[in-house]
């Protein structure tokens, strides 16, 4: 087929993921934190309310969208753009399946985090270009909480990366064949959940937009559909931090004792049933714990999470090089 | 003069029909210039204004933050201004245990109770045993469920949806229990001078049985899933202190004077009703800070329900109401009664002339001076200590405001 | 780690202990609790055994009633009968407090349990509850006995009401039977 329309197809198709993704993840958070409430959650539009979103959707598409008087026009209109879109390109290096990817690239993982790297610009624009000193206050809390937990990020991503080898997401995930990473690299997993965590701005590090403290945070003077892209890219970060998390510890589209060709396409269906299991615990932490007080999280970020990524980097290096003197062959 | 003016438009206080500043204006939140720290700084004057998910009612805090840090915080009340007091003058005895309801709604049946016993005091009405203990019961219920929603909204401050619900969750019970043997869920009328307005039920006795007897086993998780939980405890542990001399000093009286280590409780100082027949215990902390609030209250509800439970076992026979004129007219007189409410000393200062209307009724907020030492100890901490200092001294705007 | 984080671990465990136990909620349109007998909302007129109304005009509600919510008009006829023409009723202010309900002496008025009482239009929340009708004849041992024929200046509140204002002890009803 012609190599554009190829492009395009995919293109189409990660949107169409990123759209259906939010559908269901809104349905999804509302049913999974009722249920956790001992409360039913939508019940009305359609059964158990699976219709709910529709209406949600249709609601923010109508609804008034007033500018306020004194926003910084340029980066007001801007800024749910620039954080919604690094969240489409990201879906771009996550394997479905082994053949299954949107782009195959050698630098998956590298790609993946310097593209989520933008967000922080476009929530502090946000923060910044509505004139409201609480939008102010979380964009500021978003910058600094978002750029403090890169480095504990990427450097807790690196134990998979050295054992597999590759920074293809889809040659780690292959890599797990015979045992998934989250047992090797146990502290690394938990790290990444952490600063995955703050990255994706989920309870209990949702500091940038706590309800309690400053009402929306940097969301409080958009409507409609501006609104709309915020919380659709918050999902997907959400969406594209769980798949991360599955292909680099959880051993991607694998499921344990099954050859991967007898799974054939029902790959991609285990791949997002784990997705999700992990969104899943995700809400359900997001439904109990309270949220940590933003000096208490950078001093966290920088003198605990830190050091100790670079220690077990450290220390996964040595064992990688160490395990073939010492039983032999190659992993 | 001009920093202040400056803060003051900056602040929001001049409206469209009072465009002219005052000429005296309160210089509590001065504006730094900028350039004083050679770093060219302001600082933020922020409203958490009348409206705000975390205020407990509607109350306006104006805050100066110097980037996250308070620097200084000054509360606005009156919001919810229904002049209780004044329309106490116009009412008759019978009837102004229905405004008391409204003061403090989150526990109407200590208020009811304060003004009966000042009425009792003032006309000299004996009130039956069984009255007493019937009191005492529902009292102690309605404690537990205004501590529950003291918890609820301590952990929707902190940051924690799972709690509020589980305490509400708690208090339907408590609150189907008071409306069986009242009428109503929250404005209760029950406690009048000379009794209760009517006994219990065998319904009622029922539900409060299954309630107590599960209550202990669910204290007990909600403790484990706030108190126990090491972020919670990082955000309490430390914060807010208040020591004890600055809380004698604002008059704080409750859960909030006995965090600081002050071991007062009316139920056991000056007992009324028939707390003196009761056997509880007193929690008491020593650091006055917000987890040691939170301690104390738990282990409040913990004993109100042991006081339930003997209430409910040991209810002695007799006549739930002496024999009250339908328009009472005591004689002139002045009487002063306090209870301890689930905030701390709530009283009530009853004049009478000797008509059916009172000529005055002072009520003695409890949350009012728990506002003021919460404003006074917030300068130095954060935004997000802030809130939570506001809610652990469990303010309620309706006592507050009356 | 363990020690640490253990009373975050507690917490969860605690949270999806709960989510199995089951919603306590229900949906309310379509399914009801039940209000338990004592229940105080609106006012409703209290019929007797064969479905007419009690009340004798006597004005002691509107007289308790600590937000004037109750406006009774009376006339008393030649013959000391007397005649509602009009039990006004204030449900948009009205905050169920049933001092009303205590203070009438023939047992007239209860607070019903209708407790959906949204209305679209506010001079809804304003209505009769009796038009143009008779008063009812009090049922007590005293007014029986009264000589008869003897002049009442009009319209004032009947014996029996001023009775139960003086000393009675709080109790619903009259002596019916």
């Amino acid at each position: 087929m012609n190599v554009y329309l190829v492009a395009l197809l995919r293109i189409l198709a990660a949107l169409g993921l990123m759209l259906l993704n939010g559908v269901v993840l809104i349905y999804m958070l509302r049913k999974v934190l009722g249920y956790l409430h001992v409360r039913l959650g939508p019940m009305e539009l359609g059964p158990h309310g699976v219709f709910q979103t529709l209406a949600d959707v249709l609601k923010l598409l109508t609804k008034e969208d007033p500018t306020p008087t004194h926003v910084d026009r340029a980066l007001y209109f801007l800024a749910p753009g620039i954080v919604f879109v690094p969240s489409l390109m990201a879906y771009a290096a996550i394997p479905f399946t082994g053949t299954w990817v949107i782009a195959d690239l050698e630098l998956g993982l590298l790609y993946t985090f310097a593209i989520m790297s933008l967000l922080p610009l476009g929530l502090v624009a946000a923060g910044w270009a509505s004139a409201n000193k609480w939008s102010l206050i979380g964009g500021m809390r978003s910058v600094a909480q978002q750029v403090s937990y890169e480095v504990p990020l990427l450097m807790a991503a690196l134990p998979p990366v050295m054992i597999a080898g590759s920074l293809n997401l889809t040659d780690i995930a292959r890599a797990q064949s015979a045992v998934w990473f989250w047992l090797p690299c146990l502290p690394a997993f938990l790290l990444f959940i952490v600063a995955g965590l703050v990255e994706a701005n989920q309870t209990p590090f949702d500091m940038s937009e706590a309800e309690s403290e400053l009402v929306a945070g940097f969301a409080t003077e958009y409507a409609s559909m501006k609104f709309g892209l915020l919380f659709l890219s918050e999902f997907s970060n959400t969406f594209i931090f769980s798949s991360l998390l599955v292909t680099l510890f959880l051993g991607g589209w694998q499921v344990p004792f099954v050859p991967v060709d007898a799974l054939g396409g029902w790959a991609a269906v285990v791949f997002l049933i784990k997705v999700y299991l992990v969104i899943f615990v995700l809400m359900w932490i997001r439904g109990t714990l309270p949220r940590v007080r933003i000096d208490q999280l950078l001093a966290m970020g920088w003198k605990v999470l830190l050091p100790a990524s670079i220690v077990w980097v450290m220390l996964t290096g040595a064992a990688v090089k160490l395990w073939p003197m010492v039983f032999g062959g190659v992993q | 003069m001009s920093d202040a003016r400056d803060t003051v438009a900056h602040a929001g206080w001049l409206t469209a029909d009072k465009p002219s500043l005052p000429d005296e204006i309160p210089l509590t939140l001065k504006r730094v210039p900028s350039g004083v720290d050679e770093v060219m700084t302001e600082h933020l004057v922020v409203n958490m204004g009348p409206q705000h998910p975390s205020t407990h009612g509607v109350l306006r805090i104006l805050v100066e933050l110097d980037g996250e840090e308070v620097i200084a915080c000054e509360s606005v009340v009156g919001y919810l201004h229904r002049g209780i007091e004044k329309l106490a003058e116009h009412r008759r005895y019978s009837a102004v245990g229905t405004l008391m309801d409204r003061g403090d709604y989150v526990s109407g049946i200590h208020n009811e109770m304060a003004f009966a016993l000042a009425a009792e005091k003032v006309a000299d009405i004996g009130v039956p045993r069984r009255a007493n203990w019937l009191r005492v019961l529902m009292g102690e219920l309605n404690r537990i469920a205004s501590h529950l929603v003291w918890y609820g909204t301590m952990g929707l401050d902190t940051g924690a949806m799972g709690q509020f619900l589980y305490a509400v969750r708690d208090r339907e019970d408590l609150l189907d229990i008071l409306e069986d043997v009242t009428g109503q869920r929250m404005m209760f009328n029950y406690v009048r001078p000379g009794g209760v307005l009517n006994d219990l039920t065998p319904r009622a006795e029922k539900k409060i049985r299954a309630f107590l007897s599960t209550f202990d086993a669910y204290l007990d998780e909600h403790h484990a899933l706030l108190g126990g939980n090491e972020i919670f405890q990082a955000r309490t542990r430390g914060i807010g202190v208040i020591d004890k001399e600055t809380a004698i000093a604002f008059g704080l009286t409750g859960a909030n004077l006995r965090a600081s280590g002050v071991s007062f409780d009316v139920r056991r100082d000056r007992p009324y009703a028939a707390y003196d027949e009761m056997d509880f215990d007193i929690p008491v902390a020593e650091s006055g800070d917000i987890y040691a609030r939170y301690l104390v209250r738990i282990e409040e509800m913990r004993q109100a329900a042991r006081i339930c439970r003997q209430c409910i076992d040991g209810l002695p026979e007799g006549e739930h109401t002496a024999k009250v004129a339908k328009v009472l007219r005591p004689p002139a007189g002045e009487a002063y009664a306090a209870v301890e409410s689930p905030r701390g000393e709530l009283g009530v200062h009853l004049v009478s002339d000797g008509t059916d209307r009172p000529y005055r009724m002072r009520y003695r907020p409890p949350a009012l001076f728990g506002l003021q030492a919460a404003e006074a100890i917030t300068p130095g901490t954060f935004l997000a200590d802030a809130v939570a200092i506001f809610g652990s001294v469990d303010v309620v705007l309706g006592e507050i405001d009356r | 780690m363990s020690w640490f984080g253990s009373g975050i671990l507690t917490g969860l465990r605690i949270t999806m202990r709960n989510m199995l136990r089951g919603p306590i909620t229900v949906q309310y349109p379509h399914e009801k609790l039940e209000i338990p007998e004592r229940a105080r909302w609106a006012v409703e007129m209290k019929p007797d055994e064969d479905g007419n109304h009690k009340c004798t005009g006597c004005l002691a509600c509107e007289k308790a009633c600590p937000d004037f919510i109750i406006k009774i008009d009376v006339t008393t006829a030649e013959d000391r009968s007397k005649h509602i023409d009009r039990w006004h009723y204030e449900l948009g202010a009205c905050m169920m407090c049933g001092l009303c309900v205590e203070a009438c002496p023939f047992d007239a008025i209860r607070m019903g349990h209708d407790y959906e009482l949204a209305r679209t239009d506010v001079a809804e929340l304003q209505y009769d509850l009796l038009t143009d009708v008779a008063a009812a004849q009090p049922k007590r041992k005293a007014a029986a006995e009264r000589p008869a024929g003897a002049e009442r200046p009009a319209p004032v509140a009947a014996p029996e009401a001023a009775a139960a204002e003086a000393e009675v002890e709080p109790q619903k009803g009259g002596e019916q039977s």
